[in-house]
């Protein structure tokens, strides 16, 4: 019996071992290539550099014009995720204790669009952006970041606020009448845990959302880190040591951001599915 | 005490910023869309005419968008299924044994934290460098193929690549919906003799059905939508073998083409597509959980 809790334990391992270096393994031969000679590279991609190349990074930093393209990204995702807290909070809670047929109406028109793929109001959308001149506007990107992501975001805070009892706000002196000073010193710290996980969910959303900016941004001086990587990327398609550099540079902020909040994102990201 | 008479207007104020917003940048786009597919409107002309139907019939015999449309649904059953098999087979794995549950979750997660741009550019290396290499010097002939160049072996690419950057979100709802079930359960289960396999599928499988139904439909969803992955990989081709119905749509409107009515038309046909099937698919394990 022993003996095949051994052998089952083994394979197990081995299994998770195997996955572990299967996901690891485009990250670690980009890392470990990135910093060697594109000679070295292209002998043996296998062998550990014989020195470590980091003046890789010194140009493709430059050339990607590395910390104002981080800046925008940071600037957009704060800003879009600001507004859909902010917008979807205040509609969620409000939706969820009011009961009349308006509410519900509203309620039901937030959600419904959920199912619409993105694909299928992008062009329309691009329209819409041109008519308001925001094309490469940064802020204007975070307010149609924040029109697609409010459904979702009131979806979870209005599932939040049914949980929590509604003595609790009486007991604080709001009533139906509450204004928007007590929502804000009274309601939004209850919603704590939720806008946790909706901030997480939309940062990553956001960060890495590459379709929508590749639209509505052409100018290169408001390039996402994404965008001027893929540049990079179209422009040096055979410069491997460059575009290594450039993929691992922009790989480097979430992976911090990970590591930083790893806790609060897989638990974020499990309620969030779950509710959703 | 004004608003207390009219609940409704203290209502609409709350949600105002929230319905502008919505309204300009998701339901507008919706609904006027349903408009332009019926223009000729394109990125050329200042003005555009209804042209009825015809944006519709020409799709009817557009063999590139039902190419498309044929890979699209090829990519969705694989990744759907290779992708939930996978996860839930690490998330069991992971949750069966005592040690090392933070260190693999941590691990399996990671390709999800990085847009799949950039995942997809690592493997561009992986698949016209590394794999050479490993062909040529580690005797693995079978590693010699030209998985960005020809069609059959970039299907392989891209589910690999999509499956990688998949697989960590399914398992994190897996593991959770694991940590849900009873031991008590198994433990009784066990005792009555039956071995880890049947405990497996009729004591824990039966209670995370909804977990099932998440990451079914989330995989079913954004599979449809794929557009990162392969515009990283093979930008759609070798010629169009390669392309999504997302890929396609972009094309149509923002390469060339900029024929915008006609690409919107194409959206409202993915539209309808992906809406049929994410219905049949919920109704189906809708069903499917009552039943268990």
């Amino acid at each position: 019996m022993k003996k095949k809790q051994l052998i089952s334990n083994c394979l197990v391992y081995s299994f998770l071992f195997i996955g572990a270096l299967y996901t690891l393994f485009p990250l670690f031969m980009a890392l470990m290539n990135s910093l060697k000679t594109n000679g070295e590279l292209l002998t043996n991609v296998m062998s550990l550099p014989q020195q470590l190349h980091a003046e890789n990074y010194t140009r493709t930093f430059e050339k990607m014009k590395y910390f104002r393209s981080l800046g925008n990204t940071v600037l957009l995702a704060g800003v879009s995720v600001t507004l859909i807290i902010l917008f979807s909070a205040l509609a969620g809670w409000k939706l969820c204790r009011t009961k009349t047929k308006l509410s519900r109406f509203l309620f039901g028109l937030f959600v419904f669009s959920m199912l619409i793929p993105f694909s299928s109001i992008m062009i329309p959308l691009y329209k819409v952006t041109l008519v308001l001149h925001m094309k490469n506007s940064l802020f204007g990107l975070s307010l149609v970041y924040a029109g697609l992501g409010v459904s979702m975001a009131i979806f979870l805070y209005h599932g939040f606020v049914k949980g929590i009892p509604i003595e609790l706000e009486e007991s604080a002196g709001i009533d139906g009448s509450s204004s928007l000073q007590t929502f804000f010193y009274i309601i939004m710290p209850l919603l704590k845990p939720i806008t946790t996980t909706i901030c997480i969910t939309n940062v990553l959303w956001v960060w890495n959302d590459f379709l929508l900016p590749l639209i509505i941004i052409s100018n290169n001086k408001k390039y996402t880190l994404l965008l001027s990587t893929n540049t990079l990327f179209g422009q040096y398609s055979s410069d491997w040591t460059a575009i290594l550099s450039a993929l691992i540079l922009a790989a480097i902020p979430v992976i911090i951001f990970y590591a930083v909040f790893q806790k609060q994102i897989l638990k974020g990201i499990a309620e969030g599915a779950v509710k959703g | 005490m004004k608003n207390k008479k009219n609940p409704n207007r203290s209502l609409l104020i709350f949600c105002a910023p929230a319905l502008l917003v919505y309204k300009i940048f998701k339901l507008y786009p919706a609904v006027s869309g349903i408009f332009y597919a019926l223009t000729d409107w394109n990125g050329i002309n200042k003005t555009y005419h209804f042209v009825g139907f015809s944006n519709f019939i020409e799709i009817c015999g557009d063999s590139y968008f039902w190419n498309a449309m044929w890979f699209t649904l090829k990519y969705v059953l694989a990744i759907v299924v290779v992708a939930n098999v996978v996860a839930l087979l690490l998330a069991v794995a992971i949750e069966s044994r005592p040690k090392g549950k933070g260190f693999f979750r941590t691990i399996f997660y990671m390709p999800n934290m990085i847009s799949m741009v950039i995942g997809g550019y690592m493997w561009m290396f992986i698949f016209t460098k590394v794999l050479y290499y490993m062909a040529d010097n580690w005797n693995m002939k079978f590693l010699d193929k030209s998985w960005i160049g020809n069609p059959k072996y970039s299907f392989v690419a891209i589910i690999t690549v999509a499956a990688w950057g998949a697989v960590g979100y399914l398992m994190i709802i897996y593991m959770a919906a694991l940590q849900g079930v009873p031991t008590e359960l198994k433990a009784a289960a066990s005792l009555d003799g039956a071995n880890a396999w049947k405990i497996f599928w009729n004591v824990t499988f039966p209670l995370i059905g909804h977990a099932v139904t998440i990451c079914v439909f989330w995989s079913l969803n954004s599979g449809f939508q794929v557009f990162d992955v392969i515009y990283a990989l093979t930008g759609g081709g070798p010629g169009r073998a390669t392309q999504s119905a997302a890929i396609n749509i972009y094309e149509e409107a923002f390469k060339g083409n900029i024929r915008y009515g006609y690409a919107t038309a194409k959206s409202m046909v993915l539209f309808l597509i992906v809406l049929l099937i994410t219905m049949i698919q919920l109704r189906i394990s809708k069903g499917k959980e009552e039943e268990l």
